[in-house]
């Protein structure tokens, strides 16, 4: 409890005073990549809303097949996002969740959000039965970016973001279970991943006596990316049934080496 | 007096902490450990040597079967994988205290055991599967010859989720909770190379040793005992011909590795529990309580039965369709060292257990396929389904300290 070293003391100060203070200690440079992190993640909740808009304007008008084309790309800004976004339980829950998490699974009344609408616009194959669960959607995304933008960013929830993005994929992307109706899973493979890179790039400068680390976890990313776009289908990806068993055990393998590196930055970087 | 023994021993822990560890040894709290044995705890099983442990080793109580998938991408690769899990199954069968890191790191080791790794009889048997050599360029051409990804015999139900592999890891420990330890090793130490496919737990229960001071065989699922007519592990010289790949037989490389056969076999055991005694016995071929074979149900396990003296055996009894005793017995030989497994419940809401059966030999055609083949169509099916495993072989030993698992096959594999 006393022996707070200067560093994690510091950053707490910064998140008690919610302004920015630099100070000596190398490691509280943690602030600008922060700052730029909040950046990226208000974008993101922006465009977020903005998508949901259109994907929900599409299940009101009865548009099938616009919604279903809608239903992966307007994931993908929160996926991007999502340690932050967690910070917001409650709405984590409403936004994200999935049949699993209920005893009833898909015909549990409190099973809402983005994969309540898949199961409808795939298995239901219902616009009118998605519409309900849009219009909530679109409530708790706006609520989302309003809490987002009033938010200071706790730095160890960011900087261990990287590797819970990691985690993500390695619990629920790789096997195909989270968008189980519409295969789509690749898309948020691509956008976990994007998340992960964001927060590495923004912290990778701060890294100087590691240069093995860097070059391992630069090489990892490089690698599933390569994989990734053997995937790429216009605008996102293909289903996830076409990822052979080979390269879905080549992702896995990366995905946890990743996850497991990633948990060092915290440390890494001085923060307790 | 009726004080509650917990608020007593608490007040005392105040009072003096050494009279409170005093009394709490002499009688265990709710939430005392089970007490661990020094003894076994120590127990080590040589690393290095011309064969790899875990075969003709003295089976342990626990056992865990991993299949993993391999994603290197040559034979540099590879070479480093086979290096690094050298270096963990050799540290790891060694024991000893758990490296420290800055606190504001995640740990290096799992801490299931606390900071000082136990040996506790652990080893680590690593072989390759068909798959591998499919994959990687340059490592076809030197195969053990047998080695195939596992058929499907008439009776199997295959779950491909639980089949096949790159590169199996059969540990074997003392306690459930090592094996555990060095697997949770591998997952977080490898996971660049080695991608888990499948795995099966199973255990050996443990079998207070009979009158004479011998130990009987332990009993599968099937509450009979299983191993009796195994050939003798500790004769090297009948080792070396029915489990160790000799000079000749097989690309040089492979001499003093073995075939490793897998497979995760259901028993239906509440359709088996209500099968009449007399019926049991004469489907496996033996007594149930005490092994004898049926010819002379008064004599031991370890006595061999007599097909010549009458029809005491059935023809199609387990142990006669396995092993017929005719003149070329001793080439269909194989070293049999599997674990019992339970898995909670199928889906009908019957238990989901059986036996993760491993066997090892020098030829998988002479040994397991001919066993299995001659199994094939036998009216144990009726309680039995394999449904899991695959075929690997079994690399040679590890000599030292400077060498390193599958050394003399990556040695090759650099030769064109
Ligand atoms: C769940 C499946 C199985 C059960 C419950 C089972 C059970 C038994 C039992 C109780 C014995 C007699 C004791 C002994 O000698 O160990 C035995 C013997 C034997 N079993 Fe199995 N077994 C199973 C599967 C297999 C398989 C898959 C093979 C090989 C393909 C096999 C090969 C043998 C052999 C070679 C013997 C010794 C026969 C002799 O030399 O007398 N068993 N088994």
């Amino acid at each position: 409890m006393f022996s707070l070293k200067p560093t994690a003391f510091a950053v707490s100060i910064t998140m008690l005073a919610g302004a920015p203070v630099l100070a000596a200690d190398p490691s509280l440079d943690l602030v600008a990549p922060l700052a730029d992190y909040k950046i990226y993640v208000a974008e993101n909740t922006a465009q977020l809303v903005a998508d949901t808009d259109a994907f929900v304007e599409a299940i009101k008008s009865g548009d099938l097949e616009t919604a279903k084309a809608l239903y992966a790309p307007t994931r993908t800004s929160y996926e991007k996002v999502e340690p932050i976004a967690e910070l917001f339980s409650d709405l984590d829950v409403t936004i994200d969740a999935r049949a699993d998490d209920y005893e009833h699974a898909e015909a549990d009344p409190n099973f809402t959000g983005f994969h309540r609408i898949e199961y409808a616009l795939w298995v239901e194959d219902d616009t009118a039965a998605a519409v309900p669960f849009a219009e909530r959607l679109m409530a708790d995304v706006t609520d989302l970016d309003a809490r987002i933008n009033a938010l200071t960013f706790p730095p160890d929830v960011v900087v261990a973001g990287a590797a819970t993005l990691m985690e993500e994929v390695a619990a629920t992307k790789i096997s195909g279970e989270e968008d189980r109706y519409s295969g789509t899973d690749l898309w948020d493979f691509e956008a976990n991943f994007a998340g992960a890179k964001k927060i590495y790039a923004l912290l990778r400068p701060l890294i100087t006596d590691d240069a093995a680390f860097i070059e391992k976890t630069d090489g990892n990313f490089d690698e599933v990316d390569e994989v990734l776009a053997k995937y790429r289908e216009g605008e996102g990806f293909k289903h996830y049934e076409a990822l052979t068993d080979d390269d879905r055990a080549f992702l896995s393998s990366r995905v946890n080496t990743l996850a497991e590196d990633l948990s060092m930055l915290p440390g890494k970087l001085g923060l307790s | 007096m009726n004080l509650p023994r917990r608020h007593l021993m608490i007040g005392l822990a105040g009072l003096a902490g050494t009279a409170a560890t005093y009394a709490r040894a002499e009688t265990p709290l709710t939430s005392d450990a089970p007490k661990g044995h020094v003894d076994t705890a120590v127990q080590r099983v040589p690393f290095y040597g011309p064969h790899q442990a875990g075969v003709t080793t003295p089976r342990p109580e626990a056992g865990i079967m991993a299949a993993f998938d391999v994603v290197v991408r040559d034979v540099d690769g590879l070479e480093d994988m086979l290096r690094r899990l050298t270096e963990r199954g050799a540290t790891l069968t060694a024991g000893g205290p758990v490296p420290e890191r800055d606190p504001n790191l995640p740990p290096a080791d799992s801490g299931i055991l606390g900071d000082n790794i136990t040996p506790d009889n652990l080893t680590m048997t690593v072989s390759l599967g068909a798959s591998l050599f499919d994959k990687l360029e340059g490592l076809d051409r030197l195969r053990p010859r047998q080695l195939q990804r596992m058929v499907e015999f008439p009776n199997d139900a295959l779950v491909p989720a639980n089949c096949h592999g790159d590169l199996s890891i059969q540990f074997s420990a003392n306690l459930p909770d090592t094996a555990m330890h060095a697997l949770r090793d591998i997952v977080k130490n490898m996971s660049d190379a080695l991608v888990l496919r499948w795995m099966q737990e199973g255990n050996v229960p443990p079998v207070l040793p009979a009158a004479d001071g011998t130990t009987p065989s332990a009993r599968n699922f099937l509450g009979f005992r299983d191993g009796s007519a195994n050939p003798d592990s500790n004769d090297a010289d009948l080792m070396r011909n029915v489990v160790w790949v000799q000079d000749g037989a097989e690309p040089a490389w492979a001499t003093g590795g073995t075939y490793q056969v897998v497979r995760v076999i259901r028993n239906f055991v509440e359709r088996w529990d209500r099968a009449r005694l007399s019926e049991q016995e004469a489907i496996i071929g033996r007594r149930k309580m005490s092994g004898a074979p049926l010819d002379q149900p008064d004599a031991n396990e370890h006595t061999v039965p007599d097909y010549t003296a009458g029809d005491h055996t059935p023809m199609d009894a387990h142990i006669r369709m396995a092993n017929p005793r005719g003149p070329d017995a001793d080439k269909h030989l194989i070293l049999r060292r599997p674990f019992n497994y339970s898995n909670g419940i199928a889906s009908n809401g019957q238990l989901d257990q059986g036996l993760l059966f491993i066997c090892y030999q020098a030829d998988m055609e002479l040994g397991f396929l001919t066993v299995q083949n001659r199994l094939n169509g036998e009216p144990l099916e009726e309680y039995i389904k394999p449904v899991g495993g695959g075929y690997f072989f079994t690399l040679p030993g590890v000599a030292n300290a400077g060498d390193y698992l599958g050394s003399a096959l990556i040695m090759a594999a650099r030769q064109s």
